[in-house]
């Protein structure tokens, strides 16, 4: 290094990943809606420690108190605390939106980049069409089934969200990988004699990274929208509470005017997927130089 | 090649769909689907009636033939009766035309309204309006549509409220009543549709309009408007298309699942959502069927349509 010799500050020489953070951090409603969506984290966190929402299932106080400091958001039909289920509540959101935005994106990511980087092979039709018959079966139809197939396991409504959320996913790798393949570095892979498994994980997969963490969080807002319209339905979370249930509970309450139940699920949930909506904006303009905002 | 002959080829091609979303429906519903064996029998049934049942169900016989049998009721559309003993058939030439009805309006409006804002949006990029409009469809977007449907309700329904509409319920009996009924619904579902088409509808148009033949036409000093609907509009169409195609088959069969069976609407949406409680397959099946083929029906379409907007577009 002789950069004493020179006086010209050398050349700013970042990878596309910390371009991306620096872009991500000048967006400022975008790291406000990070602080929010870190928030909601930490209040899911403390459930998850025991910290606090411990007693959402027990008897606290009498039928549709209103709000009091004993009470924050006042006692649901049963007496129950809604405060504390509103924030249990928040950790299985969260347990959702991670559990089926990871496997989902995973999943996408494999069998994309498999059916882009032989494409036109056997294993891309067969993919191809697979991709094509789950979207044609009604969603609901599809995790219902499921949920049969599975005995009424508490996970079916997670694997029915999995096996239909990658798709979308896949079929953006895919298309990417199949531009990716026929760039020179790949084919100098495939000429020192690479195995194909390594060149996609090594060389292809990491170059679809700004796709898959977009599609990722579209996922994570996906499932916990989905959870609700699925618990909300009685063919989603089956023990404990969530939003959704949280809001099917409340149809009994909003119309003897008691509207505590719905407002604090209804709001909790809005703020975080609104917060997750604008974070994700943000990364995406963050990640795709190319998009026009 | 003569459309007829394109979409007579595509329809074979849409085969292996139609078998494909037939063996998995199989699969899920009926093969690992609920026993239906001691629903039928009586109390403290023998083995010889518990064997008898089981055979009269196919449970006894292995996949491919209880498959086949499963894909010749497809075939020849002869889905048997609902657990109601009424004819699947004659329950979805009921329930159909109520879906429709009420599905329609709300699409074609949220449709409208969506592409009417985005072009305003794009109109005033990075203005005050562009920004107002996007944090709306934003909003729209974040909003879970169970909460809107049931908010939407206590405001416009509920007479504490505004009480405008019926809370609930469903009757055609005169247009008035009709829209009476709709309305509620409606309005929800153009809230939550005009969150996703108008961001989706706005960056097309964003896009657009940043092309180098849009300055070439601004360079010649072609009129705005002009420019608006020749060079930006008419090259949006094909995304916009399919959009709006692909959202059909869901729309028609699954979409009015959640708001039929809220609102108590007897639509085909409600009989899928109570088939699904009860385990009806013969209900079940049908409907994946009919989606699945209206699914292959609506890419045909799809591509028909690319070529008349596009005359690029060959259906070679």
């Amino acid at each position: 290094m002789n950069a004493t010799a020179l006086p010209l500050p050398a050349p700013r020489r970042d990878s596309l990943g910390a371009r991306a953070v620096r872009q991500f951090r000048r967006d400022r409603t975008g790291m406000v809606a990070l602080a929010v969506v870190l928030g909601y984290l930490a209040a899911a966190a403390g459930v998850w420690f025991g910290w606090w929402a411990t007693d959402w299932g027990a008897l606290t106080g009498t039928k549709w108190e209103p709000a009091s400091a004993a009470h924050w958001f006042g006692t649901n039909i049963i007496g129950q605390d809604i405060f504390a289920r509103a924030i249990y509540s928040t950790s299985v959101a969260f347990e959702v939106g991670l559990v089926v935005a990871l496997a989902a994106t995973a999943l996408g990511a494999a069998l994309g980049a498999a059916a882009g980087y032989f494409a036109g092979s056997w294993l891309d039709e067969v993919l191809l069409w697979f991709m094509g018959v789950l979207e044609a079966i009604p969603f609901y139809l599809f995790v219902a089934a499921v949920a049969f197939a599975l005995q009424d396991s508490p996970w079916a409504m997670q694997v029915g969200m999995i096996a239909t959320f990658w798709i979308g996913t896949a079929r953006l790798v895919r298309g990417e990988v199949m531009k990716l393949r026929g760039i020179e570095y790949v084919e100098a892979a495939r000429a020192i004699g690479l195995p194909s498994p390594v060149i996609i994980a090594r060389h292809v997969l990491p170059n679809t990274t700004h796709i898959l963490l977009v599609q990722a969080s579209i996922a994570f807002v996906g499932a916990i929208k989905t959870e609700v319209i699925l618990s909300f339905l009685g063919i989603g979370i089956r023990d404990g509470v969530s939003w959704g249930l949280m809001i099917e509970e409340s149809t009994k309450e909003v119309l003897a005017g008691f509207y505590n139940n719905f407002l604090a699920a209804s709001l909790l949930m809005f703020g975080l997927v609104m917060a997750f909506n604008t974070f994700a904006d943000a990364l995406q303009d963050a990640l795709d130089p190319r998009k026009v905002g | 090649m003569p459309i007829a002959q394109y979409a007579l080829r595509k329809l074979l091609a849409g085969i292996p769909l139609v078998i494909g979303v037939t063996l998995v429906s199989f699969a899920l519903m009926v093969y690992f689907g609920p026993d239906r064996t001691y629903e039928l029998l009586g109390k403290n049934p023998t083995e010889e009636q518990i064997a008898e049942v089981r055979s009269q169900l196919g449970y006894d016989r292995p996949f491919a033939e209880r498959y086949a049998g499963f894909l010749r009721e497809v075939v020849t559309f002869d889905f048997g009766y609902a657990a109601t003993g009424e004819p699947v058939a004659t329950l979805l030439a009921r329930t159909v035309p109520v879906s429709l009805l009420l599905i329609l309006p709300g699409f074609v409006l949220g449709h409208l309204v969506s592409l009417g804002l985005a072009l305003l949006a794009a109109y005033w990029r990075g203005r005050v309006a562009d920004r107002l409009i996007m944090a709306l469809a934003t909003v729209g977007m974040s909003v879970s549509f169970v909460i809107v449907m049931i908010g939407f309700q206590i405001v416009f329904g509920s007479s504490d409220w505004l009480g405008w509409f019926p809370v609930r319920g469903w009757s055609t009996d005169s247009v008035g009543e009709y829209l009476r009924y709709i309305a509620v619904p409606t309005l929800a579902t153009m809230f939550v549709a005009i969150g996703y088409d108008t961001r989706f509808y706005r960056a097309l148009v964003a896009e657009e309009m940043t092309r180098d033949h849009v300055r070439t036409a601004r360079a010649y000093g072609i009129p705005e408007a002009r420019i608006f609907t020749r060079n930006i509009l008419k090259n949006c169409l094909i995304p916009v298309i399919t959009r709006v195609m692909f959202s059909i088959p869901s729309v028609a069969v699954g979409g009015s699942l959640l708001i039929e069976s809220y609102f108590g609407i007897p639509g085909v949406g409600r009989a899928t959502y109570e088939a699904i409680i009860t385990g009806d397959q013969p209900v079940l099946k049908a409907v994946v069927t009919l989606t699945a083929i209206l699914f292959v029906l609506v890419v045909i379409l799809n591509d028909i349509l690319y070529r008349v907007v596009d005359p690029r577009v060959s259906l070679e």
